[in-house]
């Protein structure tokens, strides 16, 4: 059968067809300007201001950074960045270490590849890092207590260590000869899609100390007593725990497909030419996941900032604030009604994320990526 | 020059292999002499990189035993077997230089690094790769890296090479260069080789002794010559030669070979209600004479080169012939074909089985 | 040459081989498989406990829970059916709609979010955008002096967004041909991934607000919306790479045979990548299902969704109620635990293409 090419004729479908480039793609960008780009710029507004409730509706008055002030050096210090006392003999030394080793890190760029951008971006990264450093040795290292900022810091970057590093285990016995191999790859996923806040009080519930499965064992080393909402750390390990029980999976998961991405000729040319099974490991699969490695990792420290239902479920952010996250911080403010002050929380929030993320990305990822491509 | 390491006898016996409830090798019985070049030619799915990848442990035989030289190796691990491996996709590590790719061998054995050193050097100039130590797989042609992979191979002067199709990735012009590259070094080295290969003509050209595999049985062992003037049966005669035999089906009657549209005596005196003749293409004419073995009329005609290649149809079987390249009869001319009573093979149609 | 030769005989194993090596090649060592086993066993445990703990304490009513700890049922305890009763007999009039309400919303969520987020990574793969830079920051400028004057001058922002996008339009026709700077895929691509990184908290006050300004608040067209946005980087990410990877010789083809873009979309492509696009809608179903932080913020009673009744078991004088909360979990993870086998192959494999390609 012949079918007759159609004649050109502009016709109604022919002006859709001839805008199809544009109506592909705009539904998706008018959706993230209007609810992720326009709030996040609204947010700024609420940032610089304070807002009162009136009776038609709310009033904004312009008070340039004052909410930014509070937290950094007004009466929200202490919530956010902790009480900063007397920097101890321990503080100056993690200063003194901290700071060579960022010293050293720029020297090194200067003489091997310098370019200004790559300068300025460096020097951003390291006078954050040199923040949370002077923190750590006021707050910590000199017996005071911390805020929110190193209480998030300490979820992503403690929690996500953990994290990958069980997670990766466990892919890579996964990735071995064992038997029952599908059923547990099932099984370690499900945690990741469980709602967190099911995640919450179930480990709320299971590690409670009179009511909980594990009472016969607080009992036994004399803790029935005592209560986590009393201790800052283990209320913090608390957390940690119910986080990573949510999220190996997903390091778990994503880790076994690079395992199993890796050529099987290579690591049979590797056994034929005489290596272990460790050198294998190190010499030929781990080289060949690190780029994956990094980027999952990167994806985690993305999710892992925004952490709030775990702490806000099962502590509360207690005692006082020491497991409370900067979302949670916002949040409570929120629930406040001090809605100047949660924004700019927010904002100080997403600033860290861009931050800490932008230098990861920049300084390890693509740097693997790179070796990879080179 | 080289010190040689003389070379090993390897042997498989009875080694069987069966994935689930699939055989894939069945009895293989195979003694390769020490130092020789022998290639495990077959179509793919004929258990021959089986054969091979059990030789080199990275396959465990089902039952059966395996030896390399005067130890029995079916049950040791692959790094215990003194042997090195070419694998088809040449197998380089990418995040490894050229010059490290050579050396892992050594450095998994904690050779010191100023032997390494020197050794590698050895390798990369026995195969020209010496300029290009500091690169990278991904950098090098597909030449290169065959190379590479060679190199990886020969660093460490094993008992026995295993090579699994290493030049089915390259293309034809680097694929002939390299073939005599490789029966060169061979030789030089005196190792013995197992090659697999699914391509005659690198079975051919490469080897000592051929041993031809189909679904998983061995079919024939024996030199490229007498495989080619003597083979075993049916298949090994239409899988060797190119363009292939000819296969005819019809009746033998004390050794005359009688089908519609013609006849021809041989030297087989045997009678048979279903043989197949077998005729290779360069052993049949065309002829002029009056009364030819064959007539049929043309159906198509290939000018090769230096020669032509008709097919004729024979009262529906197929017959190709190496003409001279004068050849110019067009399809549908009517065509007599003859050829000596030695050149016709004899097959039982039934089982294939050579008739002698 | 040398004469180096780098042997190494070994014919009898020694007792160390045969405790550390694997006896071939595709087997583990007898002490790496102890340390396997274990390390999975333990880990199972670990993965299960919570689970079956929240399982059977649904099956228990206060008294139970208050005791102390009851481990394995009809053994050490009599099940009850108290808590299930109670949320899906006697509180059913709650329940139920919450339930449907999160049915409702994570459904249509999930079909905006996957057809929009498709459309836009199909077209981000195939079609080649050039956004001008100048045209980019004079939107921004616009929407910042519209909110500006919004929020200080209480002028009704219906006005003043018209007023900034008829302005935007009109400057970008008058000066748009002189910007020069351009942008292309990739950055339109990272530019939609990277809203990923905003945390919810930093946009969830102003898009309260304006919801209120349209009277939205507590209605699934509102949650629909959000949950939309909030997923669209993941869809995009994860088909941008299928669709990238795709043959482009079968869209050619069909082009030439006089097929539209988006019939080719719709007929060639989508079928195309239905694997990967089966397990980008459950991953995204998955994400919306268990969605809690705007859900608190958007809805207030019609449209609560099942988290919120998960979480208001917390409140009340009585403590929690542990029985009731947990058979409202069951009820929330016996869908996704479902969905989850179906998933988890293919989840790793889009993450993976997208991290490698990255």
């Amino acid at each position: 059968m012949r079918a007759e090419a159609p004649a050109y004729a502009e016709s109604w479908g022919e002006w859709f067809d001839r805008h199809s480039r544009t109506y592909f793609i705009a539904p998706a960008v008018t959706l993230i300007l209007i609810f992720a780009i326009f709030p996040t710029f609204y947010s700024i507004v609420f940032a610089l201001s304070r807002v009162k409730f009136t009776a038609d509706g709310l009033k904004f008055r312009f008070v340039w950074f004052q909410n930014f002030e509070k937290q950094f050096a007004g009466n929200e210090q202490v919530h956010f960045l902790g009480r900063l006392g007397e920097i101890s003999i321990w503080g100056w030394l993690l200063i003194l270490v901290g700071s060579a080793a960022t010293l050293w890190w720029l020297y090194r760029y200067v003489i091997r590849e310098f370019w200004w951008l790559g300068f300025v971006g460096r020097l951003i990264s390291a006078a954050g890092f040199m923040f949370v450093i002077y923190l750590l040795a006021s707050t910590l290292l000199s017996g005071n207590q911390w805020g929110t900022l190193l209480t998030t810091l300490f979820y992503v970057i403690v929690g996500c260590s953990i994290q990958f590093i069980i997670g990766t285990g466990l892919a890579f016995l996964c990735s071995q000869p064992i038997a029952g191999k599908s059923f547990f790859r099932v099984l370690f996923f499900i945690p990741l899609m469980i709602t967190p806040l099911g995640v919450g009080y179930a480990f709320k519930m299971i590690l409670d100390i009179t009511k909980g499965p594990f009472q016969p064992f607080w009992q036994f080393i004399g803790l029935q007593d005592w209560a986590w909402s009393t201790d800052a750390w283990a209320a913090r390990w608390f957390i940690v725990v119910g986080d990573s029980w949510q999220w190996i999976p997903f390091i778990f998961i994503c880790m076994l497909a690079a395992l199993e991405s890796v050529p099987k000729d290579h690591v049979e040319a590797a056994e034929v030419d005489g290596a272990s099974s460790v050198q294998v490991f190190r010499e030929i699969i781990w080289p060949q996941i690190v780029p994956v490695a990094a980027t999952v990792f990167l994806i985690r420290m993305i999710e892992g900032f925004k952490i709030v239902d775990l702490p806000n479920i099962m502590t509360s952010g207690g005692p006082g604030i020491a497991t409370e996250s900067m979302s949670l911080h916002s949040f409570f403010v929120w629930r406040a009604n001090d809605y100047g002050q949660s924004a700019a929380v927010a904002y100080l929030l997403l600033i860290m994320t861009v931050l800490v993320c932008s230098s990861f990305f920049n300084f390890v990822v693509l740097k693997q990526m790179r070796k990879d491509k080179a | 020059m080289n010190t040689l390491k003389p070379g090993v006898p390897v042997s498989f016996e009875k080694v069987q292999k069966s994935f689930g409830s699939v055989r894939v090798l069945e009895e293989f019985d195979l003694d390769v002499k020490p130092g020789e070049f022998l290639v495990l030619l077959g179509a793919s799915g004929s258990g021959k990189t089986t054969a091979l990848r059990i030789l080199s442990g990275l396959e465990q035989a089902t039952s059966g035993r395996v030896r390399i030289g005067d130890r029995d190796v079916t049950d040791i691990l692959p790094k215990y077997r003194d042997i090195s491996m070419v694998f088809q996709s040449y197998a380089l590590y990418p995040h490894k230089t050229v010059g490290e790719n050579i050396g892992f061998p050594l450095k998994v054995r904690k050779v010191n690094p100023a032997d390494m050193d020197v050794a590698i050097r050895e390798a990369a100039a026995q195969v020209q790769l010496d300029q290009l130590l500091h690169r990278y797989p991904r950098e090098l042609s597909g030449g290169q890296r065959q190379r590479v992979a060679l190199a990886r191979a020969i660093i460490r002067r094993p008992s026995v090479f295993l090579m699994d199709e290493p030049l089915s990735n390259l293309d034809a012009k680097l694929r002939g260069h390299m073939r005599a590259e490789l029966k060169h070094m061979q030789q030089e080295f005196g190792i013995t080789t197992i090659y697999v290969t699914h391509d005659q003509i690198e079975a051919m050209t490469l080897a000592h002794r051929v041993a031809i595999l189909e679904k998983g049985v061995l079919q024939q062992l024996a030199t490229p010559r007498e495989i080619y003037n003597n083979p075993a049966n049916l298949f090994v005669a239409g899988f060797i030669g190119s363009p292939p035999m000819n296969f005819l089906k019809g009746e033998l009657k004390n050794g005359l070979f009688e089908m519609a549209g013609g006849r021809l005596g041989t030297a087989v005196k045997a009678s048979l209600s279903t043989a197949t003749l077998g005729l290779r293409p360069e052993d049949a004419s065309i002829s002029t004479a009056n009364n030819p073995a064959f007539e049929g009329i043309v159906y198509t005609n290939e000018l090769i080169g230096d020669h032509t290649l008709v097919t004729a149809n024979i009262h529906g079987q197929m017959l190709t012939v190496k003409a001279p390249k004068e050849f110019a009869g067009a399809a549908g001319d009517a065509i007599g074909i003859d050829a000596p009573a030695h050149a016709a093979y004899l097959f039982d149609a039934s089982n294939g089985t050579r008739l002698r | 040459m040398s004469s180096q030769s780098f042997k190494l005989e070994q014919s009898r194993r020694s007792l160390m081989q045969r405790l550390f090596e694997p006896p071939t090649v595709g087997k583990m060592s007898p002490v790496a498989k102890l340390v396997a086993y274990s390390i999975l066993a333990f880990w199972s445990a670990f993965v299960i406990f919570p689970l079956y703990w929240v399982v059977i304490t649904s099956f228990k009513d206060a008294q139970l829970v208050n005791e102390g700890p009851y481990y394995i049922p009809f053994i050490d305890f009599q099940p009850t059916l108290d808590g299930w009763r109670r949320q899906f007999v006697d509180d059913a009039s709650k329940v139920f709609p919450a339930f449907f309400n999160s049915v409702i919303i994570a459904v249509a969520s999930t079909a905006l979010c996957v057809v929009v987020g498709s459309m836009a990574a199909y077209a981000l793969a195939r079609i080649q955008y050039k956004p001008k830079f100048g045209n980019i920051v004079l939107f921004v400028i616009m929407s910042l002096i519209a909110i500006v004057a919004t929020a200080y001058t209480g002028i009704h922002w219906f006005f003043t967004a018209s007023v900034a996008l008829a302005l935007f339009f009109l400057l970008v026709r008058a000066f748009g041909k002189h910007f020069k700077g351009q942008l292309g895929n990739g950055d339109i691509l990272f530019w939609i991934i990277s809203q990923r990184i905003l945390p919810p908290v930093v946009v969830v006050i102003p898009v309260y607000m304006m919801f209120q300004a349209v009277g939205m608040i507590d209605t699934h067209a509102a949650l629909i919306l959000v949950y939309a946005v909030a997923n669209l980087p993941i869809v995009v990410w994860l088909m941008h790479d299928f669709f990238a990877n795709l043959p482009i010789e079968l869209e050619e083809s069909a082009q030439i045979d006089g097929a539209t873009r988006f019939g080719i979309f719709w007929e060639i492509v989508l079928p195309l990548t239905r694997p990967g696009l089966a397990a980008t809608t459950l991953l995204t179903l998955i994400l919306n299902w268990n969605e809690y932080l705007f859900a608190v913020f958007l809805s207030t009673s019609k449209a609560q969704t099942m988290p919120i009744m998960v979480a208001a078991k917390n409140a009340g004088e009585r403590g929690i109620l542990w029985w009731e909360m947990c058979a409202i979990i069951v009820v929330m993870i016996i869908p996704v635990i479902i969905m989850a086998i179906f998933l988890q192959r293919f989840i790793a494999q889009g993450v993976l293409n997208g991290a490698v390609k990255g």
